[in-house]
């Protein structure tokens, strides 16, 4: 009931900017190649169904094994920075800069360096989505409540214990929260990978319908793209009420 | 010479500095088996200091402390701290059972049967936020009493207790101790407290503690609430207060 009552005002809202974008495009007569109604794009899209499920397919797939890979080196840096002090002061602020260098410059250097194959697009897709969660779960690795620590301590807790007992589990909540940002960059990491040159996945398509000027083939490829971004959401709040069961 | 069995702690000549602060200086203590003691100091007078030593967590700068007559090192105490330290995400029951499963010796069964017995059995499937504070603290004491170490160290657990709840405590925790006796240091700042509780009473100066005295209490065990009343517990009551005050008549 709760649920319902919060997901209507968006819903409504939605439908309106849906309504009003069909009506100024009815009544202006603008042409579909400029801006295609909701119904254009609504026919694009079940005129293309099988080459869509395809594409959408070949996305998800290499989505998924991106945000895997992502997740695993984001996990691996935040645990290791977090238990060698040094090398966290020695990396962390380099981390930081490194998410200013636009991931769609050194793409193109990626495919120099690693080939047209499936290794340069995952290598993408873990740039973009190993430093939310990197620095969320390094960020609660170090937010333990200090109290507990001492509790452990005194009570004869090795440091592995104290990080199996205390710190780990005391990060799983920030760790979500960065695995929910990851989770929406990596189907956008997928996509800026496939534009760099793929015979296959929705990316792909956008470039070869841009070249077309078929805008309502494209707004169909932006809808999958956000429909697969919110699945990935989904599967990751998922895993968080199955694992995370704490209440507050 | 004779060999004296093993006290469950015994602190001989201990000083404690840190860097040039003098924190700790020459204290003594012992306490036996099956003891309940307690050191009353102002705030401030390295109690806490004192325990994180017994504990093993900071070695002393001189001096000896044992626990069963062997140098004492970490993971050889039950400890409550001030403050529950519950961890937020794990029920009673497993908050219970941490002591002795960071001994490797993790009974969840015997967890449940204490919460059984000691009334708190309805919560063992809760979580500790849904618990009030007095609550918090009972299972934060059950966690010291089941972790199976001879000496418990409790760090003033009901000094962030309202007066009713902390009575409450007291009755509690008298009653478990009672049938259940187990060495005991219990520091507090609650002189009324410390003499209610305690076979033995440990009086710290201030900074650096020193044993300003020791203070045998004389009332018989169970011990009731009302011994409060007891003429001989007021006139107590009165020395340690002027003790602690350095104000001795």
């Amino acid at each position: 009931m709760t649920t319902l009552r919060k997901a209507l005002p968006p819903a409504i809202t939605l439908i309106l900017l849906i309504a009003g974008w069909q009506l100024y495009c009815t009544v202006s007569g603008v042409d579909t190649w400029l801006l295609p109604s909701p119904k254009d794009i609504w026919d694009a899209a079940v005129e293309q169904r099988s080459v869509l499920t395809t594409h959408t397919l070949a996305t998800a797939e290499l989505t998924l094994y991106g945000f895997a890979a992502g997740v695993a080196a984001g996990l691996l840096i935040a645990v290791v920075l977090h238990l060698v002090p040094f090398l966290r002061a020695a990396v962390y602020p380099l981390l930081v800069i490194s998410q200013n260098v636009p991931t769609i410059a050194i793409a193109p250097l990626l495919v120099v360096w690693l080939g047209f194959g499936l290794a340069p697009k995952l290598v993408v897709i873990i740039l973009v989505c190993f430093f939310p969660v990197a620095v969320a779960t390094l960020d609660g690795l170090g937010r333990s409540d200090p109290r507990i620590a001492d509790y452990l301590l005194m009570s004869g807790a090795s440091r592995g214990q104290l990080f199996a007992k205390l710190q780990w589990p005391n990060a799983l909540p920030t760790m979500f929260s960065g695995l929910k940002i990851a989770a929406t960059y990596s189907v956008f990491g997928a996509i800026i990978s496939e534009w760099l040159g793929s015979d296959k996945g929705i990316g792909h398509y956008m470039i070869v319908q841009k070249s077309a000027f078929r805008a309502d083939r494209l707004f169909v490829a932006i809808v999958i793209v956000i429909i697969l971004a919110l699945l990935v959401f989904g599967l990751v709040l998922l895993v968080e009420r199955l694992v995370v069961r704490r209440e507050r | 010479m004779f060999v004296v069995s093993a006290d469950a702690l015994s602190v001989t000549g201990l000083n404690h500095s840190f860097q040039d602060l003098e924190v700790l200086k020459n204290l003594d203590i012992s306490v036996g088996r099956g003891e309940f003691a307690s050191i009353v100091g102002p705030s401030g007078s390295g109690k806490s200091t004192l325990f994180h030593l017994i504990g093993g967590v900071h070695t002393p700068s001189s001096g000896t402390i044992e626990i069963n007559g062997e140098p004492a090192r970490r993971g050889r105490i039950g400890y409550m701290p001030q403050q529950p330290a519950l961890m937020p995400w794990r029920t009673i029951e497993k908050n219970v059972v941490l002591a002795r499963e960071i001994a490797g010796k993790s009974d969840l069964a015997l967890a449940r049967d204490w919460l059984e017995k000691v009334g708190l059995g309805d919560f063992k499937r809760s979580y500790p936020h849904q618990l009030s504070g007095g609550m918090q603290q009972r299972v934060a004491f059950l966690r010291a009493l089941i972790s199976d170490q001879e000496l418990l160290c409790l760090d003033e657990p009901f000094s962030a207790l309202d007066a009713m709840t902390r009575a409450e405590m007291h009755r509690w925790l008298l009653d478990i101790w009672e049938a259940n006796r187990r060495a005991v240091l219990f520091v507090t700042h609650n002189i009324e407290e410390a003499l209610l509780l305690s076979d033995t009473v440990y009086v710290f100066s201030h900074r650096p503690a020193t044993v300003l005295e020791k203070v045998t209490v004389p009332f018989d065990r169970p011990r009731r609430g009302t011994v409060v009343d007891d003429p001989e517990f007021v006139k107590l009551r009165r020395r340690l207060t002027d003790l602690l005050t350095g104000n001795p008549r």
